[in-house]
């Protein structure tokens, strides 16, 4: 029962990252939140993985809404780095909006902008992207 | 022993651990098939004699009286047998309160001893004329007996007895189906009273206590079934009491109910009583009472009004010590043998008895495997203690019904024999439940064994892992042990067993001192393999080009090259010109080291040349800054295991840092570093630390002075 539970409990929490998604000016954009670090990395890769198998060339690009990513560590760097270069690989559109001041320095100290296109808001990357 | 043990528990376990439980509930089931040939049917009957006990038939009213001859009637009277004119004043006595009906519970087989008829025989003839002429008892008996409805007492005989005589009162008009005639007990012969009281009674019964009667007394003499009907020389008679009834009636017809099994019910009048099969009745008996037992002395010294008896059943009986039988009732009164009709007659009026039909076997066998089967699916799959309440469950439902049975409609089920039957069943789900449940643990603890084995194995393998990258990293006080222009100080302390930080610190030649610090993505095993390779990569190729640039660019390329992770890596590489303090350096994603100059905090300034981590962006060109140090200057390289330690509410940050720089005493840089190290441990307050901590410090201390 008990080890039911345990199932249970930890493939809810492998499915528990959600990143709610809507469309602007033909832009899919992906709200993600919280903490991105080392132990939610493999969760976060994981809920990217479809948003990211139809972001290619003729479709719609891709924008992860930041604003509510409170910080994010190398092992969330990589994942980025990740979906940045299948996205490239596929000629899709992929790009980040709405940092944080935190995780502003930490693109800005890293050098990440250089990786993976960045926007001050979602109003100016849908802008950019849609054409 | 073992061989025992293991063969029991193999059966135990057979079929799921059902085989055996179904096994013991087919045996439970045979057994209460055959429940009167086992000890169980002592059990049974006990249980049915306890709900009486219970609830015992309520007696509200008296409808009979005994009159009985008792030691008062033989003191006043003589000694038995009575002159039979005495029993006839007796009759006569009660016949005055013009009682429903007489039942005489006494069999007159012979003639009167003290007929005056028989005495005048043993006189000489002169004397004899005047006895001869007074009139004879069993006469003067017959013609009162005639005056009012009196049934006579018979004994069915299994066989021809000298003076065996058969009753002459047939029940009239009585349909008997070959079934039910079957199962009635019959009798050969009987003892009955002489033809002339036979001819003035108005009925003949029967007061056999049954042909169970020698199997009913070896069950602790309790007399639980009275027969109604039986077949004396092929034809029918009632019993004592319940021929009176009908003779209260105006000896009219009784009706038998039959099934497909037998007798169910025998109809009197209006008033009908529940069978067996045979025609036994299963007497609900109420407690035992002495009113309404009068004494025969009594009656004859018209000692009580003779409207006692109006309207009432009488019983004339012997009820003296030495003289009766008696009986014990499901109660546990000791009775005489006559109490029986009277509980018998009172049954009738009230049309109660005890109900057990023929179908009530079959209910109880349903209900025992119906409760079996279930106790069969469900004690498997449930835990040791819902089991055990779902055994105590079913047995209170079993046991409560009955009660609630013999409550509702005096049925008789048996619930404990049921719940009794079902214990072997129970116990074998049970042990096997419990032996699963040990399997479990048993094996919960194994694994738990072997996790921990498993566990210190790794760590074993990690330790040796951990002393593997802290070899591959130099000592810089050992390192540069003679060297008076600079010194170099460092610690590496990984969050786990192995990390994915690294320095490095060497001479280029003699002129260009080479220091790197890098930061793989990520933690723990995967980033100490590619830490690594970058610090030996690192370390070579900075060797082998003069240009930093390249040098990067080049180590960019190499390690891209074996990165099918996709790790990245920041780094910080500089080189510094010893002899005057000029410091080339590259930044790729990496935290802008710090430098204190006397009193001030720097930043070194990488904004302009800064590029992203190695092996993030294929072919990046990386380029180049230079600054010069003066001498004194104190340069601190960092990884985010200074910057981002947090105490659960904040981080130590640059500004942490650039405090700690700044308070840091005169010492050397390797004890410098283990300041910085042990303020930001202070710092995170015994929590645990979230990432690598890397240090290393350079102090310039400017060119040699040459003389």
């Amino acid at each position: 029962m008990a080890y039911l539970a345990l199932v249970v409990a930890r493939n809810y929490c492998l499915t528990m990252m959600k990143l709610p998604t809507r469309e602007q000016s033909g832009v899919l954009i992906a709200e993600v939140s919280g903490r991105i670090d080392h132990t939610i990395a493999e969760e976060f890769t994981r809920a990217l993985a479809p948003l990211l198998s139809n972001c290619a060339l003729g479709r719609a690009p891709l924008l992860l809404d930041f604003s509510g990513v409170i910080y994010i560590s190398s092992a969330g760097l990589r994942v980025l780095m990740m979906a940045s270069r299948q996205a490239k690989a596929q000629q899709g559109s992929f790009a980040i909006a709405a940092l944080t001041p935190l995780v502003q320095e930490v693109f800005t100290i890293s050098r990440f902008n250089l990786i993976v296109p960045c926007y001050a808001n979602v109003d100016a990357a849908c802008q950019a992207l849609a054409q | 022993m073992n061989q025992t043990l293991a063969l029991a528990s193999a059966l135990l376990r057979a079929g799921r651990g059902r085989l055996l439980p179904v096994l013991l509930l087919a045996l439970a089931a045979v057994v209460l098939g055959n429940i009167e040939r086992t000890p169980l049917h002592g059990l049974q009957t006990s249980q049915f004699d306890r709900y009486q006990r219970m609830q015992p038939r309520a007696r509200h009213e008296e409808p009979v009286i005994v009159v009985g001859i008792d030691s008062q009637s033989l003191v006043a009277h003589g000694q038995w047998p009575w002159p039979r004119d005495l029993i006839g004043e007796l009759i006569a006595r009660i016949q005055v309160g013009q009682p429903l009906a007489i039942g005489v519970d006494i069999i007159f087989a012979e003639r009167d001893q003290h007929a005056p008829a028989l005495i005048a025989r043993r006189l000489p003839p002169s004397r004899a004329t005047l006895l001869s002429e007074l009139p004879d008892p069993d006469a003067t008996l017959a013609a009162v007996m005639a005056r009012a409805p009196t049934v006579l007492a018979i004994v069915g005989l299994p066989r021809e007895l000298p003076g065996a005589r058969l009753p002459t009162h047939p029940l009239p008009n009585i349909r008997l189906d070959p079934v039910s005639a079957a199962k009635l007990p019959r009798f050969a012969s009987a003892l009955a009273s002489r033809p002339e009281l036979q001819a003035a009674a108005a009925g003949e019964g029967f007061i056999n206590a049954g042909p169970e009667e020698a199997r009913a007394q070896s069950e602790q003499g309790i007399q639980r079934r009275v027969p109604s009907l039986v077949l004396i020389g092929e034809q029918p008679y009632l019993s004592l009491p319940l021929e009176m009834v009908r003779q209260a009636l105006g000896g009219g017809e009784v009706t038998v109910e039959t099934g497909a099994a037998g007798m169910q019910a025998i109809r009197i009048g209006d008033y009908r009583l529940p069978t067996q099969a045979n025609g036994e009745v299963l007497l609900h008996f109420g407690q035992a009472s002495a009113n309404y037992y009068l004494s025969a002395a009594d009656v004859l010294a018209g000692r009580h009004p003779p409207e006692i008896f109006a309207a009432r059943f009488v019983i004339v009986g012997i009820n003296s010590i030495g003289l009766q039988d008696r009986v014990i009732s499901p109660l546990g009164d000791s009775l005489p043998g006559v109490d029986i009709h009277v509980q018998m007659i009172e049954s009738l009026l009230e049309q109660a008895a005890l109900r057990r039909p023929h179908w009530m076997p079959w209910l109880e066998m349903g209900a025992l495997l119906v409760g079996g089967l279930l106790l069969i699916v469900a004690v498997p799959a449930w835990r040791p203690r819902y089991a055990v309440l779902a055994f105590a469950a079913v047995g209170l439902m079993l046991v409560g019904s009955g009660h609630l049975a013999f409550i509702a409609g005096r049925w008789l089920f048996d619930g404990s024999s049921l719940t009794l039957l079902l214990v072997p069943s129970f116990m074998a789900l049970l042990g096997n439940t419990l032996i699963a449940a040990d399997t479990r643990r048993r094996d919960a603890e194994r694994q738990l064994q072997e996790s921990r084995v498993e566990a210190a194995r790794t760590a074993g393998e990690l330790d040796a892992a951990r002393h593997i990258q802290m070899g591959l990293l130099p000592d810089p006080e050992q390192l540069f042990a003679g060297e008076r222009r600079f010194a170099v100080g460092a610690v590496l302390e990984p969050a786990q067993a192995v990390g994915g930080d690294y320095y490095d610190c060497f001479m280029r030649d003699d002129r260009h001192l080479c220091l790197a610090i890098g930061d793989v993505s990520g933690k723990g095993v995967p980033a100490s393999l590619f830490m690594a390779i970058s610090k030996t990569l690192g370390s070579t190729l900075s060797r082998r080009h003069s240009s930093l640039d390249a040098a990067v660019c080049d180590i960019d390329r190499e390690l891209g090259r074996s990165n099918s992770a996709q790790l990245f890596v920041t780094a910080f590489i500089a080189v510094l010109d010893v002899d005057h303090g000029t410091l080339d350096y590259v930044c790729a994603g990496h935290d802008a080291p710090m430098i204190r100059r006397g009193e001030t905090i720097l930043r070194v300034d990488t904004d302009a040349i800064a590029g992203p981590p190695l092996c993030a962006l294929p072919d990046f060109p990386y380029h180049s800054g230079r600054m010069s140090l003066l001498p004194g200057d104190l340069l601190c390289l960092f990884t985010d295991g200074v910057s981002e330690a947090s105490n659960g509410q904040a981080l130590f940050g640059g500004q942490g840092l650039a405090d700690c720089l700044a308070g840091l005493p005169a010492t050397s840089p390797a004890a410098q570093c283990r300041l910085i190290r042990d303020a930001v441990r202070r710092f995170e307050a015994g929590a645990a630390p979230a990432d690598d901590l890397t240090l290393l410090l350079l102090r310039w201390d400017g060119p040699l002075n040459e003389y």
